[in-house]
């Protein structure tokens, strides 16, 4: 048992430095965005109806690619800087359910019929437990 | 291996990214560097807790004994595996895509695995990063309504294919 939860040790502080990289590339990033994109530009992209700011989180969420934390950190940031919870919310789902970048993969993987289905409720999930989401919060609180 | 060249080649654009900036802006882009590295003091910590808790499931969640229970046709029980083995399971979803490929193949229900799909948008080592972010309010209730969406997805695609057997 020491021997192996020594090597899963090992392991994981190989996938602590290969995922480094990225990781230091996307704070780079957020830093970027944080100075040069006011608070202003973000509430107009995100400031609409509940509808509206759940799409552009789907859309952001669905093209976007990487460890599901970085969903957690730019949603946090977004949050901030004045977005809903119900755009955050959907950004967050979509980002770790939705990947329009890994879609060949799965389609090779699954075939048609099974990528298809599995997309498509992820996209209408996204939609209902966001909205399902944002509303128990605002009845908690 | 490939992944952590995309890293590299991801920061090598970054990189080149903040010196053209601070070319054309300096103070800004300098308060860009300021407000990474704010995030990044915060970061740290929590990334230790969470390398920390994934070392442990790795230890002691053996892969190979979810996907066997997986594939049993359980009733309630395979409903229990699907949504907790996909809330256990770790790393990028495309590793996991051929071996639950394979359960498909022998036989394990569609419904099951969409629902296991689903349940990895809860990721239990990035939960301390979760609660510090949007509290601990927002992530009791993420998480219950992302089991309850992997348990109806599947409750969904169960019936459809039932129905398509029966037709």
């Amino acid at each position: 048992m020491q021997s192996k939860l020594k090597s899963t040790f090992e392991q994981t502080l190989k996938t602590l430095l290969m995922i480094s990289p990225m990781l230091l590339a996307v704070i780079g990033l957020i830093g970027l965005f944080k100075a040069f994109i006011t608070p202003e530009m973000l509430r107009t992209l995100f400031n609409g109806s509940v509808l509206h700011d759940m799409l552009v989180g789907t859309g952001f969420g669905g093209i976007s690619v990487g460890q599901p934390f970085l969903s957690y950190i730019i949603g946090g940031e977004l949050l901030e800087d004045g977005a809903s919870f119900y755009g955050v919310t959907a950004f967050i789902l979509a980002f770790v359910t939705l990947g329009v970048v890994q879609l060949p993969l799965e389609f090779s993987i699954f075939g048609l019929r099974f990528t298809l289905l599995r997309n498509l409720l992820s996209l209408l999930f996204t939609f209902l437990l966001s909205w399902a989401i944002a509303f128990t919060l605002g009845v908690l609180s | 291996m490939k992944r952590s060249k995309s890293g590299l080649l991801m920061l090598g654009i970054v990189v080149v990214l903040y010196a053209v900036l601070f070319f054309l802006k300096p103070d800004v882009t300098l308060k860009a560097l300021d407000e990474s590295l704010g995030v990044l003091k915060m970061i740290v910590p929590i990334l230790l807790i969470v390398f920390f808790l994934m070392a442990l499931l790795n230890t002691f969640i053996d892969e190979k004994a979810i996907s066997k229970h997986l594939g049993e046709e359980s009733g309630a029980k395979g409903w229990l595996l699907a949504l907790l083995g996909g809330i256990l399971s770790h790393g990028p979803g495309y590793i996991w895509y051929p071996l639950l490929q394979n359960l498909r193949e022998q036989g394990a229900k569609d419904g099951l695995i969409i629902a296991f799909i689903y349940a990895r948008a809860i990721k239990i080592p990035w939960l301390p990063l979760m609660v510090t972010y949007f509290g601990w309010a927002f992530t009791l209730v993420y998480t219950f309504y992302v089991v309850l969406g992997a348990y109806v997805q599947g409750m969904i695609v169960e019936r459809s294919d039932t129905r398509e057997r029966g037709a």
